[in-house]
């Protein structure tokens, strides 16, 4: 396992460069600058902020500059927020992220899940279309129309959660739902499908006719082989969930991490766009690796391997 | 996403004007079990709650050009002067200003009861030092061609001069500050009430060095001060006890920052927003609400045109200029953005001197297509396929549509809209501009030359490319022109020739601050430039 562990982080380092090598290069080619605005600074007002951040330098040196900082941990300068450094900002945006993304995540785990169970083991019954009715729903419907529809109904008419903000437990009920929202549902069809295809195996027919009950066949057997697919799709959708989400975090007025994804492109502030980019690189790296860890617990026959 | 974030309101209002009651009832079962959590009434005597729509980019005065740091900085700190509501400059930290050797040279006699937040007195060398250091090119401060007209200001900038005390503004002693121009400039009084030259403390840059700003280590002398900055959600400011004018009425202003017009907006419906601006407003609101007591209006110094790259045909001929410029009917903006904006009748905005009614081009359709036809074009036959460059907004879209179609029924010819995302457009637009482009201007200050001085010849907004001698020498002269009356002759004439004889531009419309405030909340000062005036303001239950 120790080993296994290594080389992931041995295979992660040259995916990391190569992520960081072409974001550095992609986000330059892109037409438009960090201190362009609607009113064009004076050439040597230019010049003085491009000596500030070395944006006058030649292309390949800032690369080994941006590299030779990324290697101490320092996430660079933000052109847009002035006074603060990427790490700062990083630093006071991903654990609300986090914090709503373990949210949605376990809503999502806690929903999905056992609903995609019980629509499998009752196929073709009011319960299976109706499980799958929500999953429809869930998977069709965009976070942004769940969001403004749960804002109008739950915050503005009924006045029984608030609206939007991050302040107290209550604030954080309505953005994690609308999170969990389409995970839920793309879990719930997952399962389901998974849960079908093991309930056709020989050895559940011979567990059931032994005398197990269908419950602990289901509980018991069933579900824990029913659960490989679901586990592999968890590990994208964790790392998509705890780095944040745009339109939710924009809706709810979160200061989270998701919206950097859009504004540090639209700002053209090329060091916030390199560390967004490598934060989600990393955490995807992290959480499948951690779902191939997973595997070897969930059936272990299956073999875990670099 | 803006597709996603525009869909999102069309649907909360779409949800407001047809509630679903299926969903209604399930969220009323679900609520039942959740009544725990309902929030309570939210007004806060003392306490006032706004919207700033996003994170400011800096509060460091030096650095920042934006208008939502400029809400915050303006409200924490007092410069030489200050703007009155009307616009007109008054005294300040400064309680009078001389001015010498026939507009070349300023004194400035500073008050002797002005302190910091530390308890440290303001002196004029905190004017010095701040003057100083926005100059100074290792700063890279955005406003620094503010002070250009200060003795080598620019070659200090510029790093042809290295010792930052050879600029024209020094302080002589504690209390008097002495700026001295290179040449007359009538409108330099109005800059020492713009955030950018504030004055500010040497000691605390140089201990905190990029983090000064922060509530823990910055020090400042205006009504209130940061007590908490959360940063990308929401800066407090508390009443500044030692400020000179007096304690401000609020014990608290929180500023939040949601994106979300619509978001916004519904806080501010549940009462947890006191007062919303056009960042909080949409137009559908503004329609809701418009006969609503809190409801008022401010026109800005905020002017938006129709440029033309004259040096790209068709448009290096100013039969075709003038053609488009008269087939554009301007009153059809307002309808279309409904925030009551005002249709341009000249550049400069009917607020500032040199303003006039007759300046621009009226709408005149057949006078139009007779320019047209003496350019060569009777009724647009072999006019070229000519694009029309403008940011990815719904509200320049609904404005470039129109200027389309107008021209099409008044003159005959098709020109193509070419939408890019707004620094690809900014890009675009300061690179190679195609033969038209939308644009508008942002006054820094309230006086003609703002506006005047962008079209002269090489200035760097001046997309267009128009040159011309004698507006330039007209702008040159009014700048120094210390004669009110003088200088408002040569602005109108200057602006005659840009939109009128020359049509360089076509000025389109004036844009309005739209402001919706709850029935408790009182004293807040509004202007023109779009600053947010809080140290008279109060939220009380007598005014509820």
């Amino acid at each position: 396992m120790l080993s296994f562990i290594v080389k992931r982080i041995l295979y992660a380092i040259p995916v990391l460069w190569i992520v960081a090598s072409l974001t550095f290069l992609l986000v330059r080619v892109v037409p438009g600058g960090p201190f362009d605005s609607d009113r064009n600074l004076p050439k040597e007002i230019i010049a003085n902020l491009e000596a500030k951040y070395n944006l006058n330098k030649p292309l390949h040196e800032q690369y080994f500059l941006y590299l030779g900082r990324l290697a101490k941990g320092d996430l660079g300068v933000s052109y847009k927020y002035a006074n603060r450094t990427v790490n700062d900002i990083i630093g006071d945006a991903f654990p609300v992220s986090l914090q709503l993304g373990c949210l949605g995540l376990m809503i999502a785990i806690c929903i999905g899940v056992p609903l995609g169970a019980l629509a499998g083991v009752n196929r073709g019954t009011l319960i299976d279309y109706l499980a799958m009715f929500m999953s429809t729903a869930g998977i069709s419907l965009p976070s942004f129309v769940i969001g403004a529809g749960l804002i109008f109904f739950a915050g503005i008419s009924l006045k029984i959660l608030p609206v939007a903000l991050w302040e107290t437990p209550a604030h954080m009920i309505l953005p994690a739902v609308t999170l969990a929202f389409g995970p839920a549902a793309y879990l719930a069809r997952l399962t389901r499908g998974s849960v079908l295809e093991i309930l056709e195996k020989d050895w559940v027919r011979t567990a059931r006719s032994k005398g197990l009950s269908k419950f602990s066949t289901v509980v018991k057997h069933v579900l824990r082989n029913a659960l490989v697919p679901v586990v592999t799709v968890l590990g994208p959708i964790t790392a998509t969930l705890i780095t944040g989400s745009f339109v939710v975090e924009y809706i709810y007025a979160i200061p989270g991490m998701g919206r950097f994804f859009i504004t540090a492109v639209s700002n053209r502030d090329y060091d916030l766009i390199m560390a967004t980019t490598l934060i989600f690189s990393i955490l995807l790296l992290i959480t499948n690796t951690i779902v191939d860890i997973t595997y070897k617990f969930l059936d272990p026959r299956m073999e875990v391997d670099g | 996403m803006n597709l996603e974030i525009t869909i999102t309101r069309h649907f909360l209002d779409f949800l407001k004007q047809t509630s679903s009651i299926v969903l209604s009832a399930i969220l009323l079962f679900v609520g039942l079990g959740l009544t725990g959590c309902s929030p309570k009434a939210r007004f806060v005597p003392g306490e006032l709650r706004m919207n700033l729509g996003t994170e400011p980019p800096s509060l460091d005065w030096h650095i920042t050009t934006d208008g939502t740091s400029g809400d915050v900085i303006v409200n924490i700190m007092a410069g030489l002067t200050q703007y009155q509501q009307d616009l007109k400059c008054i005294p300040s930290v400064a309680k009078s200003w001389d001015v010498l050797d026939d507009g070349r040279r300023y004194v400035f006699h500073l008050r002797d009861d002005v302190f910091w937040t530390d308890g440290k007195p303001v002196t004029a060398y905190d004017f010095e030092y701040a003057w100083r250091r926005i100059e100074d090119p290792k700063t890279g401060g955005g406003y620094a061609d503010f002070l250009n007209d200060v003795e080598n200001a620019q070659e200090i900038n510029g790093g042809q001069i290295t010792d930052l005390t050879k600029l024209g503004a020094h302080a002589l002693d504690e209390h008097t500050f002495e700026v001295r121009l290179k040449k007359p400039a009538a409108y330099f009084i109005y800059l020492t009430a713009h955030w950018s030259t504030y004055p500010m403390r040497k000691d605390v840059v140089e201990k905190h060095g990029d983090r000064w700003t922060e509530p823990d280590n910055i020090v400042t002398n205006g009504p209130f001060k940061l007590a908490k900055w959360q940063h990308d959600y929401k800066i407090e400011l508390e009443p500044n006890e030692k400020f000179f004018e007096g304690r401000p009425k609020l014990n608290k202003v929180k500023m939040f920052m949601v994106s979300e017009q619509s978001t916004a907006f519904a806080l501010f419906e549940n009462d947890e927003l006191d007062y919303v601006d056009n960042r909080s407003f949409s137009t559908h609101d503004v329609d809701r609400y418009r006969n609503d007591a809190g409801y008022i209006r401010v026109p800005l110094l905020q002017g938006t045109y129709l440029g033309f790259n004259v040096l790209k045909k068709p448009f290096d001929n100013k039969h075709v200029r003038r053609a488009v410029s008269m087939a554009i009917d301007k009153t059809v903006f307002p309808k279309l953005l409904r925030r009551g904006e005002r249709p341009s009748t000249s550049w400069i905005p009917e607020e500032l001197p040199g303003s006039s009614e007759t300046s621009a081009l009226k709408f005149n359709p057949s006078a139009a297509r007779a320019e047209l036809d003496a350019a060569g074009f009777p009724e647009g036959k072999n006019f070229p396929s000519v694009q029309l460059l403008y940011p990815n907004r719904e509200d320049t879209r609904l404005i470039v549509e129109s200027i389309q179609a107008q021209l099409k029924k008044n003159l005959g010819i098709s020109i193509e809209l070419l939408n890019q995302e707004w620094k690809v457009y900014l890009a675009t637009r300061k690179k190679d501009p195609p033969p038209l482009f939308r644009a508008n201007w942002i006054a820094d200050y309230p006086d003609p030359e703002t506006y005047m001085n962008l079209f002269t010849t090489g200035n760097g907004n001046n997309h267009t490319r128009w040159s011309n001698s004698t507006y330039d020498r007209l702008v040159q002269n009014a700048a120094g022109e210390l004669n009110v009356d003088k200088r408002a002759e040569m602005y109108r004439q200057a602006d005659t020739i840009l939109c009128k004889d020359e049509a360089a531009i076509v000025p389109t419309f004036v844009s309005t601050q739209n402001i919706l405030m709850k029935p408790w909340t009182s004293g807040l000062k509004f202007n023109a430039l779009d600053i947010h005036i809080l140290k008279h303001a109060n939220t009380a239950e007598a005014a509820k």
